[in-house]
């Protein structure tokens, strides 16, 4: 049997039959009707608790118009079902005594009915059975602040968890050195084992916290948990989650959100964690490294895809506390598609440049390989891809309005093919390491001959610089052979 | 007897007798109430009986129909009886059945106390009891035909006494509960049939 501290007496009948009432002739069973030379009984013990797998003996005792009531005919029923009258036996003229062994768990929590019957099925007397356990001692307490004001605890009911009896938790707490036990008042808040204490928590001295349970057998303490509000402290989730397009960008989402404004007076630093996924997919893609700012950018996304998007805050430092906080919950899923790819399939050759235009076909694409060969494998990377997409956002520009200047995009749309915020309004996110900002001006007219010098260039750069160093770079990627 | 009194024994004999609007719609809406917790009344029936365990789901399950105190359920006679009579003896039910559905809540909560929805009903049950019974006390005043004496709440010596009885034990508790679950779906379904009868025909 699990530990437990043992709790009144199990088998023993709980209180002696009731006393008739005046008025009781109306409710209690076994009231005769008048007249009807109907007959009244008693079970005793009435409503007793029992451990699991221990055994009953109880007796049914008839009272009668007219007297001398026999006991013969009369059988018990369990939770409606009829007992093997080998269970029962005869112990006088009046009394039906029965022997249950090896109980089960009560099947519902108001007690199994145990009821006693004369011969034509009539009800003559009932009593509810309590069979079940005594509690566990409850574990794995944990607590959090929301903003520092409350304080709620949720914990776990126990090694094995049904007691098949109803089972009452209590959260106590108390500060450390000084004060008087409480009692939480607020259950259920967050699951079944849950409670909330709403106000009136000190700051920078230590709680113990413990959960007391109880039930018909017995009661447990779990061990107790010291904790200082400020060290578990969470927020709500950052609010106002934004996800956009960068521009015509097609494998780039903008995340945008705002911090958490309850904790806008308190002296704090927020850690932001961002995850992502695709529509139709359940894995998720974590972002670790957004630290204190409120805006990022993801990139290396599958063109004309839906992505769902989530943000969570974890405040520390909070007072100088040396304690991460608790991560908040993760914000309502924002959802955004990146642009689809207007670039031609394999094979199709159906938005080569019209006749007239420099380097058609053959260079641009031996171009977009050169260059996605840098993106792979070059040191700065991002360099060359944001020249890349720059390069892709205005040919994609050009396509579509042919009367403007090909060599140079449009101040206007300058911006958007950048993304929102320009190059420094927030990090790059998806794991790429960051880059200077290229020092060539906004206004370089970009025109495919000029880009391929700037590749060529830049792959000699990167085969100097692993000969210096013996055959890899200093980032770790492998120079080509 | 009045006009009034007259069409209320027999409202379908004088079609002359136009009831004024206001009552009318009156006894439409406590009409319509009744037919709404008749529905209410049976739901909690079932749930009650749901989570006090077998026999007291099973068809046959059949406990001694014992009077609760302070409340009968209706006499076979009650549809023979003049309509006001019928009315008031509604009323006076309806007006019964509150402290005794409190009881019942109160042993609920100890025995079933992961159960909010039961006992959310149980004390809907008491409210909904209570203002059916004011509403049909209303009609019968406007009608001329109010309840004999002031309308009052069964005393608390009946429901003290009925809490006494189920202290007996908890098989007795869970018996009166559902007597008086079974009363109530009973009282509210017998005025809804009553106040079928003051309707007038037509569309509301």
């Amino acid at each position: 049997m699990p530990a437990g501290r043992p709790g009144p007496a199990a088998q023993s009948a709980r209180r002696p039959p009731p006393p008739l009432l005046p008025l009781l002739l109306l409710c209690v069973l076994g009231a005769p009707r008048a007249g009807s030379g109907a007959h009244t009984a008693v079970i005793s013990p009435q409503d007793p608790t029992l451990l699991i797998g221990s055994s009953l003996q109880a007796t049914c005792s008839v009272h009668g118009d007219p007297p001398g009531t026999t006991a013969e005919g009369l059988y018990w029923t369990l939770n409606g079902r009829r007992l093997p009258p080998e269970l029962s036996r005869v112990l006088n003229a009046s009394t039906l005594a029965l022997a249950l062994a090896n109980l089960n768990g009560s099947r519902q929590q108001s007690g199994d009915n145990l009821v006693c019957h004369a011969h034509d099925g009539s009800i003559l007397a009932g009593s509810c059975l309590y069979v079940g356990l005594p509690p566990e001692k409850p574990f794995n307490i944990s607590c959090w602040s929301k903003n520092m004001k409350d304080l709620t605890c949720r914990w776990t009911p126990g090694a094995h968890g049904e007691t098949f009896l109803h089972t009452n938790y209590s959260l106590k707490y108390k500060l450390r050195w000084y004060g008087q036990d409480n009692t939480c008042e607020e259950y259920h808040t967050v699951g079944p084992h849950s409670c909330h204490i709403p106000k009136d928590l000190a700051l920078f001295t230590p709680y113990e916290i413990w959960v007391e349970a109880t039930n018909r057998l017995g009661s447990a303490r779990s061990d107790v948990l010291t904790l200082d509000i400020l060290d578990v402290v969470t927020t709500d989730p950052p609010p106002d989650v934004h996800v956009s397009r960068v521009g015509g960008l097609e494998d780039q989402l903008s995340v945008r959100w705002v911090s958490p404004p309850a904790l806008k007076d308190f002296l704090f630093q927020a850690k932001y964690q961002i995850r992502y996924r695709v529509e139709d997919s359940v894995d998720w893609k974590v972002v670790d490294d957004v630290s204190n700012q409120t805006s990022c950018r993801l990139a290396g996304l599958k063109p004309g895809t839906v992505y769902f998007v989530q943000v969570r805050c974890n405040p520390f430092g909070i007072y100088g506390s040396k304690k991460a906080g608790i991560w908040s919950e993760w914000s309502h899923p924002t959802a955004a598609s990146t642009p689809r790819s207007e670039r031609p399939g394999p094979g199709g050759g159906a938005c080569e440049p019209r006749g007239g235009e420099p380097s058609s076909g053959p260079v641009r694409r031996e171009l977009k390989q050169f260059l996605g060969w840098l993106k792979k494998h070059a040191y700065c990377s991002n360099l060359s891809f944001r020249l890349y997409d720059q390069w892709r956002a205005w040919m994609q520009k050009s396509h579509k309005t042919r009367n403007q200047d090909e060599g140079i995009l449009p101040s206007g749309r300058r911006g958007a093919a950048r993304g929102k915020g320009g190059p420094g309004g927030g990090s790059v996110c998806g794991g790429r390491k960051p880059c200077p900002a290229p020092s060539t001006s906004e206004s370089l007219p970009w025109n495919p001959f000029l880009l391929l010098l700037i590749g060529i260039d830049l792959a000699l750069t990167v085969c100097l610089a692993c000969n210096v160093a013996g055959g890899r770079s200093s980032s770790g990627t492998t120079c080509p052979s | 007897m009045s006009q009034r009194e007259g069409s209320l024994e027999d409202p379908q004999a004088d079609d002359s007798v136009s009831l004024l609007p206001h009552l009318e719609a009156k006894i439409r809406q406590t009409h319509s109430l009744a037919r709404l917790l008749t529905k209410y009344a049976e739901q909690l029936l079932q749930e009650y009986v749901q989570h006090q365990g077998d026999p007291f789901g099973l068809p046959g399950f059949s406990p001694p129909r014992l009077p609760v105190a302070g409340l009968s359920a209706p006499a076979p006679g009650h549809a023979g009886l003049p309509l006001p009579e019928r009315l008031r003896l509604d009323a006076a039910a309806l007006a019964a059945l509150p402290p005794l559905l409190d009881v019942v809540r109160g042993h609920q909560a100890e025995l079933n106390p992961r159960v909010p929805r039961l006992l959310r009903r149980l004390e809907d049950a008491a409210r909904q009891a209570r203002a059916l019974g004011a509403a049909v006390e209303t009609v019968l005043a406007a009608l001329g035909a109010a309840a004999r004496g002031p309308w009052h709440e069964p005393s608390a010596a009946t429901a003290a006494a009925a809490a006494a009885a189920s202290a007996a034990g908890v098989f007795p508790a869970k018996v009166l509960g559902l007597r008086v679950c079974g009363l109530y779906s009973e009282w509210v379904s017998r005025t809804e049939g009553d106040l079928s009868q003051l309707v007038p025909e037509g569309p509301a």
